[in-house]
């Protein structure tokens, strides 16, 4: 009875992937998505880029639950804040998430791209990764900086001034910077709004199809330092040593054969 | 022959249509949103226009301040910039929208109390010379650093002002005495009436960097 049961499930789950598969192609879109072979060598090196994943993942999730609290205006940004920490359930634990996960993730980029660069994994043909990957940590810089200036105390909001007052240094459009991001010649509550905009929507907007990018040229190339990589490349370098010595001996050869 | 060498089927007159139509099109819809954002910085760096009007507020008495140390003062200057405050009824009655507050320093030269102000009755008008003087060895300063303008404060026990930030140090007057400042702290155009009130603008200068604006405060 219970194998009968059993069998019929399978029979239905395999039905039911089968249609799926034949009007969307989910399971071989998956199959070829998840699927990487990494190298033997290296091993939790290579999940490095996945810690960085999961995390963005839990920012976008938790940054959209504090949007249901927090009011962008310069009287109430900081008590909505307030709330959020003492008055709504879970507030802490949400926030909490938003902002450790925020901290870690500038940290595990760094190590990310550190492996990346001591492996020698930005070298040809995945140039153009590392130069997504460039623009994804400035993206994730400035939304850290940002997020940081929204909580409207004194530490955010002085950061925010000494960053304005160091963007003024700009040469030539220093003054164009500066009143850019500050929404006019004083801070006041349109430099809340801008920075707003910038954390909540301008750079997640630009930092969703990067990465989108930037697994699909991880996808294209694979993960670097697989054994098949090194092996045809240590054998192409075998193969142009031995053509270099064979050259050298003919040429040896017909240097004392014209004496 | 040339028909033969054009392997693209698109005919000038089609190219230049399409070239004209594409730029028509990216213009409708950058330069709008551009200019948009940037209304600030037109309004700020190319008009010269402030968020803050030209308004003496009050600031308090030339007889308040003390000798040795700068006093103190907050002022608040009605600020625009996402919505009107002048507009009657667009703000509501009490809510503090629209205003900017300002720390301001008021020390004499040198922390010397001027010596037509000793033994001085305040009921007494100022005459234009002795205004003329008091303004003269009058500083009127904003709190934020000349550096990264992070706030100054009066530390009693150095007789200097100081900076939390990066160590700027700053004497009685405002004039940088040590640490990553470029210059002294900001002056504001003030004016002192008969009654010895001080009057202070949203308009503040270095004397020797002129053009340089603190933006922030």
């Amino acid at each position: 009875m219970i194998a009968r049961i059993k069998a019929r499930t399978r029979q239905r789950g395999r039905d039911l992937a089968g249609w799926m598969e034949e009007r969307t192609g989910l399971i071989s879109i998956m199959e070829k998505m998840l699927y990487e072979p990494t190298p033997k060598r290296g091993k939790w090196l290579y999940t490095l880029g996945s810690a960085t994943l999961f995390l963005i993942t839990l920012q976008f999730l938790t940054g959209i639950l504090l949007l249901f609290y927090y009011v962008p205006s310069t009287d109430e940004a900081w008590d909505s804040i307030y709330y959020i920490m003492n008055e709504a359930y879970f507030g802490q634990y949400v926030r909490g998430i938003h902002f450790w996960s925020a901290n870690v993730l500038l940290l595990v980029i760094g190590l990310h791209m550190m492996r990346t660069f001591l492996s020698g994994s930005y070298k040809p043909p995945r140039e153009m990764n590392w130069v997504v990957g460039v623009f994804l940590i400035l993206i994730v810089t400035i939304l850290a900086f940002t997020g940081y200036a929204l909580r409207w105390d004194m530490e955010g909001f002085y950061a925010w001034e000494v960053g304005m007052k160091i963007a003024s240094y700009t040469p030539l459009i220093g003054d164009w910077m500066v009143t850019l991001l500050l929404g006019g010649d004083t801070a006041g509550p349109a430099t809340l709004s801008r920075v707003f905009a910038i954390h909540v929507w301008l750079l997640p907007a630009a930092l969703a199809p990067l990465i989108g990018i930037h697994l699909f040229l991880l996808r294209k190339h694979g993960e670097y330092g697989a054994p098949f990589e090194y092996s045809e490349r240590l054998a192409k370098l075998r193969r142009s040593r031995q053509k270099r010595q064979y050259l050298e001996e003919v040429d040896e050869e017909s240097g004392t054969g014209g004496e | 022959m040339a028909e033969e060498l054009q392997k693209d089927p698109m005919s000038r007159g089609q190219f230049l249509y399409l070239g004209a139509v594409g730029t028509g099109i990216g213009v409708v819809l950058t330069v709008p949103s551009v200019i948009y954002v940037l209304s600030p910085s037109i309004k700020s760096v190319l008009l010269e226009e402030s968020d803050v009007p030209e308004e003496w507020k009050e600031l308090g008495s030339v007889f308040e301040i003390p000798p040795e140390e700068p006093k103190v003062h907050l002022v608040e200057f009605d600020q625009r910039q996402t919505f009107d405050s002048g507009q009657p009824g667009a703000v509501r009655e009490g809510d503090n929208v629209g205003v900017i507050t300002n720390a301001v320093l008021v020390s004499w030269e040198d922390g010397k109390l001027p010596s037509l102000l000793e033994n001085r009755s305040e009921e007494e008008p100022l005459e234009s010379a002795e205004i003329g003087e008091l303004t003269r060895k009058l500083n009127v300063m904003n709190n934020a650093c000349a550096h990264m303008g992070c706030p100054v404060r009066w530390s009693a026990e150095e007789k200097e002002i100081l900076c939390p930030c990066h160590g700027g140090i700053y004497d009685i007057n405002g004039k940088h005495t040590g640490g990553p400042p470029p210059h002294g702290l900001w002056n504001y155009t003030f004016e002192i009436r008969e009654d010895g009130t001080i009057y202070v603008k949203h308009d503040m200068h270095v004397k020797t960097e002129p053009g340089e604006k603190p933006y922030v405060v």
